[in-house]
């Protein structure tokens, strides 16, 4: 048990990560039934946009690059944790005036449309920053390791979980204890009367795929010192997040984050038997669990069944 | 709007004069592919690709069952004909079969776990399935060769009987796979177009109307299933062939992805050919785009989008409407009747 303990804890900071990936999508597939297929581009994107903003990036070079550089990684780094997401949510909106098009429509072409978009982002951070592999500094304040009864975790993970567990709350605060979180819930549950009460529903549209999309960008930034920063990164993360979306339900937020918990479990125990299919274990979940109940663990009936 | 279900003319038919148009392309093509800046191989992988498309297009566009793990059974077939001409001995027929059973296989045992499934939970989990193979693919150093593939797949020489043809010339392999091509296109014509063909689009249609008409919904929704997969892995032994290899790229989400954006850019939803014009945009706007711009999909995957937003039907549906709008053509009958 206890040379299993690591690998349950590596798990379960897994699944706050994961949940942190799929909180964005989550709320996008809830609030407006199109499946965000871009969202993985957009976590991309939110990390270039912060490794731009930390480390000049375009301005490098001249007088205002040089400057920026003097200024202490620390500051820099919290700029980038706040303007890449938001960088990431402007996009977001501007794909929302495409996805537009499709409301009403069979939820297969919002799947496509975002699909097509995802493509077209890639290749935008191809020609953006380049092809190769790129990393985020981070500051020395939540860099290096940490040794906890007896073992050594990485402190930026910690850091990251924590920060996950944070944005989980915010998030739900947020939904569930604000007006804006009420009329957003109201407009995923009956569209029409939330117009008829004199709501902006396009606008609101508008700004929960921003969110969503800004979600995405965060998760990008967090998650980028741990996964690694490269142009076809946006796949690899819209998986997990489809997946556990459909693990926990549509339109679910507990089950969303349950399920992100699970699928980090999963990964991370299998992790301690055979490392190489470590990935492979959250797809036989899902085909376990959607087997047995179509909706998830806490879907329930939504206008992507038809 | 033109929707799959109208019945064309001749529907009944074993051959169209689409068919023989078709043919009387494909036959000429190595005349011609040269002089427009195109080159032999492109063909072979165009006539390929068509075959897997227009078998996904009976799935797709005919049953509205949205499969996202399709590249899963393309390349089940292309291990299958490898690891046949590796381990049981070179033969081109035992090598089609080998990658026609086991791509049918998978498909069986997969289309019985997603055919009570529909919508997005359809794509879905057929979306996971082949993930799972694509991963197995990887990973299964021993059998598949892991991120390389199997390598130096030979290309059997093809024994008639009365005479023997080798393929590794390209010329004579594109003939070989054209002729695969027009037996697959008459044979899904025909498919499409039979009782079956239309209970499957009733099934697009309305999935619980039609049960209640008295269809089993789930042996239709297994079938296409099974049938589309199938093709799929006959086209994939046929790229094996004109590869020489087979790797696990081709198995990837990105590709099932896009076999979904060729069949739609096609206008594999409003019609038969649908798929094929796809095929052949995607092919042609890979190479010329590709030569230059190195950014190519950027403009392919704007161009996607551009088609989902204003022209979900497709390329074979605009050329169905400015058909319409030519002038000598009678001004337009009811939709229900009109040539898909």
């Amino acid at each position: 048990m206890s040379t299993l303990l690591p690998h349950i804890f590596n798990g379960l900071t897994l699944g706050l990560l994961f949940a942190l990936i799929a909180l964005g999508f989550t709320l996008i597939v809830g609030v407006m039934e199109v499946i965000n297929l871009a969202h993985g581009s957009l976590f991309a994107l939110g990390a270039y946009f912060a490794l731009t903003i930390l480390g000049g990036g375009w301005i490098e070079g001249t007088a205002v690059g040089d400057w920026w550089m003097g200024v202490p990684l620390g500051a820099r780094y919290v700029l980038a944790l706040a303007f890449g997401p938001v960088l990431a949510g402007v996009a977001g909106m501007a794909l929302e005036l495409c996805v537009r098009r499709t409301y009403g429509k069979a939820p297969l072409y919002g799947l496509l449309l975002t699909f097509g978009a995802a493509l077209v982002i890639e290749e935008a951070i191809r020609v953006g920053w380049g092809t190769g592999e790129k990393s985020l500094p981070l500051p020395q304040a939540i860099n290096g390791a940490v040794l906890i009864g007896g073992l050594i975790f990485s402190w930026y993970k910690l850091f990251a979980a924590g920060f996950a567990l944070i944005a989980i709350a915010a998030v739900w605060l947020f939904l569930e204890r604000t007006p804006y979180g009420a009329i957003i819930k109201a407009g995923a549950h009956d569209s029409e009367m939330v117009r008829a009460l004199g709501y902006d529903l396009s606008r609101l549209r508008s700004l929960v795929f921003g969110l969503g999309s800004a979600l995405a960008g965060l998760a990008g930034v967090v998650m980028v010192p741990i996964w690694g920063l490269r142009p076809h990164l946006g796949v690899d993360v819209v998986i997990p997040a489809f997946l556990i979306i459909a693990l926990g339900g549509v339109g679910s937020f507990w089950g969303a984050v349950i399920a992100a918990i699970m699928v980090g479990l999963a990964v991370g125990i299998t992790g301690a038997y055979a490392s190489a299919w470590s990935m492979m274990s959250m797809y036989l979940l899902l085909i376990a669990v959607v087997s047995f109940r179509s909706r998830g663990l806490f879907g329930r009936k939504s206008a992507l069944e038809v | 709007m033109i929707t799959l279900s109208d019945i064309p003319p001749r529907a009944g038919a074993w051959l169209t004069p689409q068919i023989v148009v078709f043919t009387a392309i494909l036959a000429t093509a190595p005349l011609w592919l040269g002089t427009i800046g195109l080159y032999q191989y492109l063909g072979i992988e165009i006539a390929i690709w068509m075959i897997y498309a227009l078998g996904f297009n009976l799935l797709f566009g005919y049953g509205g069952l949205h499969s996202f793990g399709h590249g899963a059974y393309l390349g089940i077939g292309a291990y299958a004909f490898g690891l046949f001409q590796h381990h049981v001995g070179v033969s081109l027929w035992g090598g089609l079969l080998a990658a026609v059973f086991a791509a049918g296989i998978a498909g069986a045992l997969v289309g019985a776990a997603v055919s009570h499934r529909r919508g997005i939970y359809f794509a879905l989990l057929t979306n996971a399935y082949g993930q799972v193979f694509w991963f197995s693919a990887i990973k299964l150093h021993w059998l598949t060769g892991g991120e390389d593939g199997l390598l130096n797949i030979p290309r059997p020489t093809l024994d008639l009987g009365f005479a023997r043809v080798d393929l590794n010339d390209n010329m004579a392999l594109y003939f070989f796979v054209a002729t695969a091509l027009v037996v697959s296109v008459v044979l899904l014509w025909r498919i499409a177009n039979s009782p079956f063909g239309r209970v499957l689009q009733a099934v697009r249609q309305n999935e619980s109307r039609t049960a209640f008409v008295g269809y089993d919904v789930w042996w239709f929704k297994w079938a296409a299933f099974v049938i589309s997969t199938l093709f799929a892995g006959f086209a994939g032994g046929l790229f094996a062939m004109a590869q020489e290899s087979a790797y696990p790229d081709i198995m990837s989400l990105h590709q099932s992805g896009l076999i979904v954006m060729m069949v739609l850019v096609g206008g594999g939803l409003v019609g038969f050919w649908g798929p094929v014009y796809g095929v052949v945009l995607y092919f042609v706007a890979r190479d010329v785009l590709g030569t230059l711009t190195e950014t190519w999909l950027l403009w392919y995957g704007l161009m996607f989008m551009a088609v989902v937003m204003f022209r979900p039907e497709g390329l074979a549906g605009a050329l169905h409407v400015s058909a319409r709008r030519l002038p000598f053509r009678a001004a337009p009958r009811r939709a229900s009747v009109g040539p898909a």
